[in-house]
């Protein structure tokens, strides 16, 4: 498919080694060193996505992001040293896409930039054919009539008991279920001890639908209380 | 160069003779403290007492007796007051014999002229006049025993020598060859030769032809020496080259006998309104007696004294007793009764006699003011003062009472009326301030009862000027100061009532607005100094937030900067690993990664801590179930658990234990502390976690056995510390300090213990209601 994507670091290795790990999978890349470049790289047509760091010379990675964003609609992931929670949420709200943190693993950013791209490609329309009957989350499409789980448009294999679950956490996203609740909803008989039996499932959910199950975007755990599906824009 | 020898041979002899000085008085202390021990031993404690008892009268007395008799015989020596010779064998040999002699002898040698002489030499006749007024007078031998009375008619009036007639101590015999009257109380004896004198008698003097003569003791003596009267002279008689008989007395021959040993009379005038004290010889030798007793009772006195003061030197060891004893009593009288004491004393030493009335002391005063040529007599007055033993020797025990008091009683002890009276003033500047404003009001109120009193006594003034003083001005002035004082006392009670708010508004946090009193207020000061201390507080207090967040931004620029390249090296060794890479190569790009996947972490890890020490650490507080938590913990970290040896044995509480915490942190200490027991844990042991809840708190403790010992003494929540030193596990040395930290930083309590081998940890956290 060879869709083109734009990595903008300051750092020469990093864009070098992004590039490897994209080429990889098949994306030609461009590069840019500074804010100002990928400015004049980004209104190349073929460019279909843009990872870019923050800290940068002459131009900064939000400023351009802001900049960008007025020329171009196209998904863009920032990469940032800066891991607090509230620089994560200042680059989501400027207009990222995603936000990921130096240092980075290769095989989780490459699976961003593949769900990012296959969101904006081939599920736009998605969106909004079937607003009224799917329930969207993010990444994820749930059909509850069918039961079936899309994560980036591919179907979710999921055994029924990993179903039961699914469908509970997306019917009500945002909302924290105590492990003995869902226990009590899925096995339908009262729980002792469950915490492990849910969180088993749970980890195996969150293999097949997150990019990085260890730190996971959509099952979370709230500590002490129970888990819960993340609301996603 | 000789006297630098000289000089340095000097001193060390000088520091050896004091150092050898030294060493014998503390040998003696030494064995005088021995001697106290082994009295102690030996006697009981009243022979000690008593010991004591006789060694201190011993010194009283003995140094009383000295004193007092020295003082007495020195001041009646030195005053020059005792003109008796009172160390000659012989009375007659004395100054004071001839010089009577010699009056007698002028008298006679008037009654001799017919009483208008003018015989004598003009130089002497200012310093030597005498007016030959005779008595009539009645004679008693001695007038307690026995004596005769003449009829005052009787007395002829012719009879100039009735004076001399019944004199028992010196025989006359008066003849003028010129108008041939004899005057004598001799009787039948001639009194011209020496060997016919009567029973009694040993001295005969002899004038005749203008010179003198005289036997004694059947000797005749040298009366006039060189001829030439000078003051050396011993016999101030007529007959000398520069000093001749004079008229009238050519003719005259004198003899005259004195008694060896005179004896007393009396001659009574009464007709004439008095009596008349002849025994003028009998004085003489009576005053030397007297003299003569007193000394010797002084030196008897003396000797008594330097008895005693032998058995005080016996006993002087036993005398410390009673010195300790006395000052312990001492102690308590105050510094001014002792000065007063001592001048005292002195005042009584130095009055012509203890006890004098004052106008004896003022008419001393007043001589000694009026004849500045006075001032030897006054010299010698105050030596003679010595003999006011009375007042000397209490000068003297005065003196010793105290010294000895300074002796055994530390001067803190000391007490003196000045010093009870001065704890009560004000010793703080606040307290002086305060009290020199009520200085006019102190003043006034002393002022007004005074003047009252004054204009009452010395005016005398009416009832009724009285009566208005008393029922108007004084209630007047009363209601003035009440009103000042209440005045003041308000103000005042204002500005503390103030400094107290200010005080506590600063404990309470407020380091920003300063107080501001009135400029004259008394605690005006005061506020100042607090505003400073709160300003210093306030400035200590920025730079401090300043520094700590100044060393937050340093730790995350660096681990920032360390990312950077970390992510590098992440990537390029993540590259190397999918190449095909042979033998060893692929072994190191392995080893590559995971070193740097543990930088990573530990970067992170640095930069959580220092944000948690530095209180910056963002903490979503909400209420949740700890017990859950564990559980939840315990859930995610199944697999790291069941893969390692460890059993893990639960003891958590079906029932909900809720909390406030921040979820996420609180789960980041519980994977820390599982995390630190799966890596130190002794392999096939167990790993208890418990929550237990009581008393309002929740503590949920993990306990393992450490498979390596557990040095002693260390504080495992410090950064970087393991239990072995050697740090070539997997472990960051963060993990205890985070959960630490991150505890702390949700409001719970954190602590590591260790007993041998057993590791643990427990965090408390407060129950929620």
């Amino acid at each position: 498919m060879n869709e083109c994507i734009l990595v903008v670091d300051d750092d020469p290795e990093i864009v070098g080694a992004i590039a490897i790990t994209l080429e990889r999978e098949g994306y030609r890349v461009l590069r840019a060193y500074n804010g100002m470049e990928a400015l004049d790289l980004c209104l190349d047509p073929a460019v279909r996505l843009i990872l870019i760091d923050v800290m940068m010379p002459r131009l900064d990675g939000l400023s351009a992001l802001i900049r960008i964003r007025e020329k171009r609609n196209l998904p863009i992931i920032v990469l940032s040293a800066k891991s607090e929670d509230t620089d994560k949420i200042l680059g989501l709200s400027m207009g990222a896409d995603d936000y990921i943190t130096k240092p980075y693993n290769p095989q989780e950013l490459a699976a961003r930039v593949r769900s990012q791209l296959r969101r904006y490609t081939s599920l736009g329309d998605i969106h909004a054919a079937c607003r009224g009957h799917l329930i969207v989350n993010g990444r994820l499409t749930y059909d509850p009539d069918s039961l079936l789980l899309r994560a980036d448009g591919e179907p979710v294999r999921l055994t029924p008991t990993e179903t039961k679950i699914v469908d509970l956490l997306m019917r009500n996203p945002g909302r924290i279920f105590p492990a003995e609740e869902i226990y009590r909803r899925v096995w339908s008989e009262d729980a002792y001890s469950c915490e492990n039996t849910v969180m088993v499932h749970i980890r195996r959910i969150r293999e097949k639908i997150e990019l990085n199950p260890k730190e996971p975007d959509y099952i979370k755990v709230v500590w002490g209380i129970g888990y819960k599906m993340e609301q996603h824009g | 160069m000789d006297t630098k020898w000289n000089s340095m041979d000097k001193d060390p002899s000088e520091a050896l003779e004091q150092f050898v000085a030294d060493q014998v008085r503390e040998a003696a202390e030494s064995v005088d403290s021995g001697v106290h021990v082994i009295s102690v031993d030996n006697g009981s404690e009243g022979a000690r007492r008593v010991r004591a008892v006789i060694a201190f009268l011993a010194f009283v007395l003995g140094v009383s007796l000295v004193l007092g008799s020295l003082g007495a015989a020195a001041g009646r020596l030195l005053a020059q007051r005792d003109g008796t010779e009172w160390w000659k064998d012989d009375w007659q040999e004395t100054e004071a014999f001839r010089e009577e002699v010699s009056s007698y002898l002028r008298e006679f040698l008037t009654l001799g002229a017919g009483g208008t002489l003018s015989w004598y030499d003009t130089e002497v006749v200012q310093e030597y006049g005498y007016d030959a007024t005779l008595w009539s007078a009645v004679s008693y031998e001695d007038f307690a025993v026995s004596g005769t009375s003449v009829p005052a008619s009787e007395i002829p009036l012719d009879d100039p020598d009735h004076q001399y007639e019944n004199d028992k101590n010196v025989l006359y015999r008066i003849i003028n060859f010129d108008t041939l009257t004899k005057y004598s109380n001799a009787g039948d004896a001639s009194l011209a030769v020496y060997h016919e004198l009567p029973e009694g008698y040993n001295f005969l003097l002899t004038f005749q032809d203008g010179k003198v003569s005289i036997v004694k003791d059947d000797t005749a003596l040298d009366v006039y020496g060189g001829g030439i009267y000078d003051e050396d002279s011993p016999w101030f008689v007529p007959g000398y080259d520069n000093f001749p008989a004079g008229e009238g007395v050519e003719n005259v021959s004198v003899y005259m006998a004195v008694r060896e040993m005179p004896v007393r009379y009396y001659t009574g005038d009464y007709q004439n309104g008095g009596y008349y004290q002849s025994s003028r010889m009998y004085y003489i030798t009576q005053s030397i007696q007297e003299a003569r007793a007193f000394y010797f009772r002084q030196t008897a006195l003396l000797g008594a004294g330097l008895l005693c003061l032998a058995l005080w030197f016996v006993l002087r060891r036993e005398k410390k007793l009673a010195d300790r004893r006395i000052a312990s009593w001492t102690v308590h009288v105050w510094t001014e009764v002792r000065f007063l004491a001592v001048a005292a004393a002195l005042v009584c030493l130095l009055l012509p006699s203890a006890g004098a009335p004052l106008d004896e002391v003022w008419w001393e005063i007043r001589y000694a003011g009026l004849y500045s040529d006075m001032l030897p007599y006054i010299g010698r007055a105050l030596l003679a003062h010595l003999e006011n033993t009375g007042p000397l020797l209490a000068l003297v025990w005065v003196l010793w009472l105290i010294r000895n008091d300074h002796r055994h009683n530390p001067k803190a002890k000391r007490r003196s009326l000045w010093r009870m009276v001065s704890v009560h003033l004000p010793k703080y500047t606040f307290q002086k301030r305060a009290n020199r404003r009520n200085r006019a009001a102190v003043l006034l109120a002393c002022v007004l009862p005074a003047a009252g009193l004054l204009l009452t006594v010395s005016m005398n003034i009416s009832p009724v000027h009285w009566l208005f003083y008393v029922l108007v001005v004084i209630p007047a002035a009363a209601a003035v100061l009440i009103w000042l004082a209440l005045r003041k006392n308000a103000a005042l009670a204002r500005d503390i009532g103030l400094l107290s708010d200010q005080v506590e508004a600063i404990r309470s946090g407020d380091l920003s607005t300063p107080l501001d009193l009135p400029e004259d207020a008394d605690l005006r000061q005061t506020a100042e100094a607090l505003n400073d201390i709160q300003a210093g507080l306030h400035r200590a207090l920025e730079e401090q937030t300043h520094s700590e967040r100044m060393k937050v931004e340093l730790v995350s620029n660096v681990s920032h900067d360390l990312k950077t390249p970390l992510t590098s090296i992440l990537s390029y060794a993540e590259l190397l690993r999918q190449e095909e890479l042979t033998g060893a190569a692929a072994d190191y790009a392995r080893i590559i990664d995971e070193k740097a996947q543990r930088l990573k972490s530990m970067v992170q890890d640095v930069f959580d801590i220092s944000k948690a020490a530095a209180s910056q650490l963002p903490v979503q507080l909400e209420r949740l179930d700890l017990a859950k938590l564990l559980r939840q913990t315990l859930a995610d970290m199944d697999d790291p658990i069941r893969a390692s040896q460890l059993a893990f044995k639960l003891d958590l509480p079906e029932t909900p234990v809720m909390i406030v915490a921040d979820g996420r942190r609180l789960y980041r200490v519980f994977q820390n502390l599982i995390q630190n027991a799966l890596q130190y844990a002794l392999e096939g042991s167990r790993v208890y976690l418990t929550l237990r809840t009581g008393a309002g708190k929740a503590e949920a403790s993990v306990r393992n056995t450490s498979r390596d010992e557990l040095p002693e003494g260390v504080d495992f929540t410090a950064r970087f510390v393991r239990g072995d030193t050697s740090r070539t596990d997997g472990g960051s040395g963060l993990g205890l300090s985070i959960a630490s930290s991150f505890t702390e930083a949700c409001g719970g309590e954190f602590r590591a213990e260790t007993v041998a081998d057993l590791f643990t940890a427990i965090v408390t956290f407060p129950l929620a209601e």
